[in-house]
């Protein structure tokens, strides 16, 4: 199950926010070597906010995390926009109906090969129908040479935004995904899923309960 | 970190009369971010803290009794790590258990049982303030993982509202030393003699020396380097003053 996390029921998913974090330090600095800021054992940055929403996939919001992502509004400073605009020829989709992926972090553990793959499969779809949920159209994302084929062939319609080039030890390049409900069908498909994959727990009628 | 950050906080603090009701301010707030305990404070014996010293404390009251009857201020790991760093620590993060001493880990060990099992640090270095730290206590739901930005303000501007409550409400003590005995202090704590001072400040060796025999006579010590450890703690002088 992934849980949709956002302003208003974040306040129930502190325990899974933060084993994200730790998981993002584990993953990004110490097993990728990224040049990010840790503080405190966490990797946090100041894209991070509340009003951002995050993907994280877990049993309930006090279980073990499996992986998770982040999704970027573009109507304000983004990763594509500041930190890789260099990978865009001309300038990339923004908008209230654009969003970015961000962070995209497997367990640390997650054995490389199909669980791997199953895995961003799942966080494909889950970012699929969460668009579709907030009037999302598309969403840019950058992907190194080792993610991209497989994003690419998820089952969404997938562009590049410019070539791929060499960032530190990695070879990146960004892309555009439309989010339509055919797209996520052969995602689905792919799956072998019947259901959502996704789950949102509102956080006011939950605090009711 | 896009946190918001809670400006009411500021001017709640701005508003506060008493040295309780910045506390009480703090506590509420800190509660909020998911914290069970919280003690910003300066690094003193909690139940006899000296003149000027901040004393935020909501921890188990076994703890503080424990904590102050055997005098763990002073091997108090937490203390010593936010005395030498300025940036918020967290009590499981591995760089911060690697340099402490098997009875340091007691201690930690020993709050853990009490009830401080989990949580973080956050240095407060303020300028002629007793060494200080805040530290906060994971509660059970967790905390937000933008809080930590939150409470560091918090924090931070909590310990100086009270501190300056404290100056406002000590009675000032006029200065014990005359600028010319300062002045002698600071020569002494460059390296100079006697001689060379009285050439600095235009009069005789045999004055410096006399000023000198005063201001230890004042300061009831028997050396110059016990007069210039006593001049830097009453902050008659300042180390920058004398190290460049």
């Amino acid at each position: 199950m992934i849980h949709i996390v956002t302003a208003e029921n974040r306040h129930l998913f502190r325990h899974a926010l933060m084993e994200m974090h730790v998981q993002r330090k584990r993953v990004f600095i110490d097993e990728l070597g990224w040049r990010l800021n840790d503080e405190m054992g966490i990797e946090i940055d100041s894209y991070d906010a509340e009003d951002v929403v995050y993907l994280i996939e877990a049993d309930d919001a006090r279980a073990a995390v499996t992986a998770s992502a982040r999704l970027l509004p573009t109507v304000r400073p983004h990763l594509l926009n500041e930190v890789f605009s260099c990978l865009c020829e001309e300038p990339p989709p923004s908008g209230p109906r654009v969003w970015e992926a961000t962070r995209f972090c497997p367990a640390p553990g997650t054995p490389r090969g199909p669980a791997r793959h199953e895995l961003l499969l799942r966080m494909i779809g889950a970012i699929m129908e969460t668009g579709l949920l907030f009037g999302i159209e598309r969403i840019t994302y950058v992907a190194s040479a080792a993610l991209a084929p497989l994003a690419e062939g998820a089952g969404w319609s997938v562009a590049p935004l410019g070539a791929e080039k060499r960032v530190g030890r990695e070879k990146l390049r960004a892309y555009v995904a439309d989010i339509d409900s055919s797209g996520l069908k052969r995602v689905r498909e792919a799956l072998g899923a019947t259901a959502p994959l996704t789950r949102f727990t509102p956080g006011a009628l939950a605090r009711a309960a | 970190m896009q946190a918001r950050l809670n400006w009411s906080f500021a001017e709640m603090c701005e508003r506060a009369q008493s040295v309780d009701e910045v506390q009480e301010i703090f506590m509420r707030e800190v509660r909020r971010l998911g914290f069970s305990y919280a003690a910003c404070a300066s690094h003193v014996d909690p139940l006899n803290p000296p003149e000027g010293a901040v004393m935020m404390l909501d921890y188990p009251r076994p703890w503080v009794e424990h904590f102050s009857n055997e005098g763990l201020a002073a091997r108090d790991p937490i203390f010593f790590t936010a005395r030498i760093q300025a940036l918020p620590f967290r009590w499981s993060d591995k760089k911060f258990r690697r340099r402490l001493a098997p009875d340091q880990i007691a201690i930690l060990n020993a709050a853990a049982e009490a009830g401080l099992r989990d949580g973080f640090t956050i240095p407060i270095h303020a300028p002629n303030a007793l060494p200080a730290s805040c530290s906060l206590v994971i509660g059970p739901d967790d905390i937000d993982p933008l809080s930590p930005g939150q409470a560091h303000w918090y924090a931070v501007y909590a310990h100086e509202t009270v501190r300056r409550l404290l100056l406002k409400l000590a009675v000032t003590r006029p200065r014990l030393l005359t600028k010319r005995e300062r002045q002698c202090i600071e020569l002494i704590a460059r390296g100079k003699g006697d001689f060379e001072i009285g050439v600095i400040l235009g009069i005789s060796q045999h004055t410096v020396h006399n000023t000198v025999r005063r201001i230890m006579r004042k300061y009831g010590v028997v050396s110059r380097i016990q007069m210039f450890a006593r001049a830097l703690r009453d902050r008659e002088i300042l180390i920058e003053d004398v190290a460049d």
